[in-house]
């Protein structure tokens, strides 16, 4: 038996979402359809605005209602360093933190050829020209630690270090509050490798 | 270590089977196809996640069902460890003392094995392929540093291959990547090649002692890695391999990008085998090939020992009836106080069985099994 076209279309659309296979898609489709209608008509409306009134900073690419972004227009940040990551929901992770005050930069990706993403495709281009054209200092590379992040940071490095701006490479190692005795073996790794004199 | 219990649920001809083991010689007696090597499949997959004999894992999945399931009690000089793997057609998951680990290498290394089955043989016989299959295995295994490594490595191998690919059909253009990805590469490299050196090193000294014994001190066995670098600047730092790599992506630049793929690096490595200095692989009789192998399979155990503290389980699939009496001899006695064996075998009629202290004998028959 077929399922009724409204419900198809329903699973096919869960389907284009990241990680739901079409067991999950149906499962959602069906509790959509006992939900209430107030609910689903606010759940529509929700897609529907995300895509309509979020758009990407023209500065830093980051998403933003208004462009440019929030962190983009406020003048009490520091205007000589940024941070470089690769997706929005780096910067707000990095902006919970609360400590610190900079600039951001997003990259929108990582270097991979096995993904078809080349030096072309992520948001490169765009930092070396805000680059030429801001007082920015220090640019802190943020990329996660997995070997495209790290090709990507030396790669963002190569190109922007002979222009005597100071490059700086997010440190990683140990959570704190966690204990030696339960980091596995290859984080504890990295964190002698990245220890510092004191 | 030693397996105490093996539980197999769905797991190929087994629908339901609890089994309790000696720590000393356990054997599997049965005919053809009756699921002796799918027991010593089970306790190696339980080790290492991943079968020997397929890389398919719902191969493995009882015909039918949607799930298989290995759990074992595993005695260490810690204590009791029991260890879970639950293979479906999703994946798999994999649980030490009832926690899932999401990561592949907090897993393994909880149990270690070492599998002996007639294709083994063929380390020695077999392409470069081969042995590093075997190296990485083994190496994998007994360092999670080595293993780490090895499959970043092998990532960005991938990666600039196909970047490689795309600068010789100029769909890409900028060397400054290229350059970056070598980089990379060669640091990896370093890290790979520099374990496999030392490792190698170590476990050539185990081998040579067997060898000798096994030969009557007729013979001396002798490793040589192979691999981009000069033999002699092995001994080097990590640093200096790695600057010695980069030159050498430096200066071939131009030719791997005309061929579209990486020409150097340890993914091409090789381990040549010699006795009384002559290359074994090419001069050496059948026999001399298979004394060879099994010197070196044996010294993976005391390596192993050496590395984790404690002995592997040691899994011997048919390999008794093709090795001759001395073989055999040496096989079993080296370890069996040691070692806590498995081995499958049609009859015992060809086992040297005298040697053998007091085994516990499992009878195999369409998979049902009598003690
Ligand atoms: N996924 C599976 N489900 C059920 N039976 C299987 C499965 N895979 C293999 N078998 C059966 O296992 C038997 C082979 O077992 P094996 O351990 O290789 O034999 P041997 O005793 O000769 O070592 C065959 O009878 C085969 O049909
Ligand atoms: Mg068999
Ligand atoms: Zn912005």
């Amino acid at each position: 038996m077929q399922y009724p076209e409204p419900i198809a279309k329903l699973i096919d659309s869960y389907m284009k979402l990241p990680g739901i296979g079409s067991k999950t898609a149906t499962r959602l489709a069906f509790y959509t359809i006992d939900m209430q209608t107030d609910d689903v008509q606010a759940f529509a409306k929700s897609l529907i605005a995300a895509k309509k009134d979020l758009h990407y900073c023209s500065i830093c690419g980051n998403i933003t209602e208004s462009d440019p972004c929030d962190i983009c227009r406020d003048k009490s940040r520091d205007q000589s360093v940024v941070i470089v990551v690769e997706q929005p929901k780096d910067v707000m992770a990095l902006e919970k933190m609360n400590d610190y005050h900079g600039l951001y930069h997003v990259l929108h990706g990582v270097l991979s050829p096995m993904e078809g993403t080349g030096p072309e495709d992520i948001n490169i281009k765009s930092l070396i020209k805000r680059l030429q054209k801001t007082p920015i200092k220090e640019v802190i590379i943020a990329t996660n630690a997995t070997p495209e992040g790290e090709a990507t940071a030396m790669y963002i490095s190569r190109l922007i270090k002979p222009a005597g701006i100071k490059v700086t490479r997010l440190a990683h190692g140990l959570s704190v509050g966690s204990d030696i005795e339960y980091a596995d073996e290859m984080t504890l790794l990295k964190a002698v490798e990245g220890r510092q004199e004191m | 270590m030693y397996l105490e219990q093996l539980e197999l649920t769905n797991f190929r001809n087994y629908k339901k089977l609890i089994l309790n083991f000696d720590q000393g010689i356990n054997i599997f007696i049965g005919a053809n196809a009756q699921g002796k090597t799918n027991l010593l499949e089970a306790i190696y997959v339980l080790a290492l996640t991943r079968s020997h004999r397929t890389s398919n894992d719902k191969e493995m999945i009882q015909w039918q069902q949607d799930f298989a399931r290995i759990d074992g009690q595993v005695m260490r000089q810690t204590g009791k460890l029991p260890l879970e793997l639950i293979i479906s057609k999703q994946g798999k998951r994999a649980k030490v003392n009832h926690l899932e680990q999401s990561k592949l290498s907090a897993y393994l290394g909880n149990f270690n094995v070492v599998l002996f089955a007639p294709e083994d043989l063929d380390i020695v016989k077999g392409s470069p392929a081969t042995r590093r299959h075997f190296i990485d295995m083994e190496f994998g295994q007994m360092s999670a540093n080595y293993l780490s490594n090895l499959s970043q490595y092998k990532l960005v191998l991938k990666q600039r291959n196909l970047y490689l690919r795309q600068l010789k059909y100029q769909q890409a253009k900028d060397l400054v990547y290229l350059e970056v990805l070598s980089d990379q590469l060669a640091a990896f490299g370093a890290k790979v090649i520099k374990i496999r050196y030392q490792l190698l090193a170590q476990m050539e000294k185990f081998a040579q002692v067997i060898h000798k014994e096994i030969t009557n001190q007729q013979e001396t066995l002798t490793f040589q890695y192979r691999t981009l670098i000069k033999q002699h600047a092995l001994t080097d730092s990590e640093e200096t391999i790695y600057q010695e790599i980069k030159a050498i992506y430096t200066e071939n630049q131009p030719r791997e990008i005309e061929q579209g793929t990486t020409l150097y690096g340890p993914h091409r490595d090789d381990v040549l085998f010699f006795v009384n200095d002559q290359n074994v692989q090419a001069f050496g009789s059948q026999g001399q090939q298979r004394t060879t192998a099994l010197s070196v399979k044996l010294a993976e155990i005391d390596l192993m020992a050496a590395q984790t503290g404690e002995y592997p389980v040691l899994l011997l699939d048919d390999v008794l009836s093709e090795l001759d009496d001395v073989r055999q001899t040496h096989l079993l006695k080296a370890f069996q106080d040691k070692v806590q064996t498995f081995l499958t075998t049609t009859s015992l009629d060809n086992v040297a069985k005298e040697i053998i202290n007091d085994p516990k004998v499992f009878h195999i028959d369409s998979g049902m099994i009598k003690v």
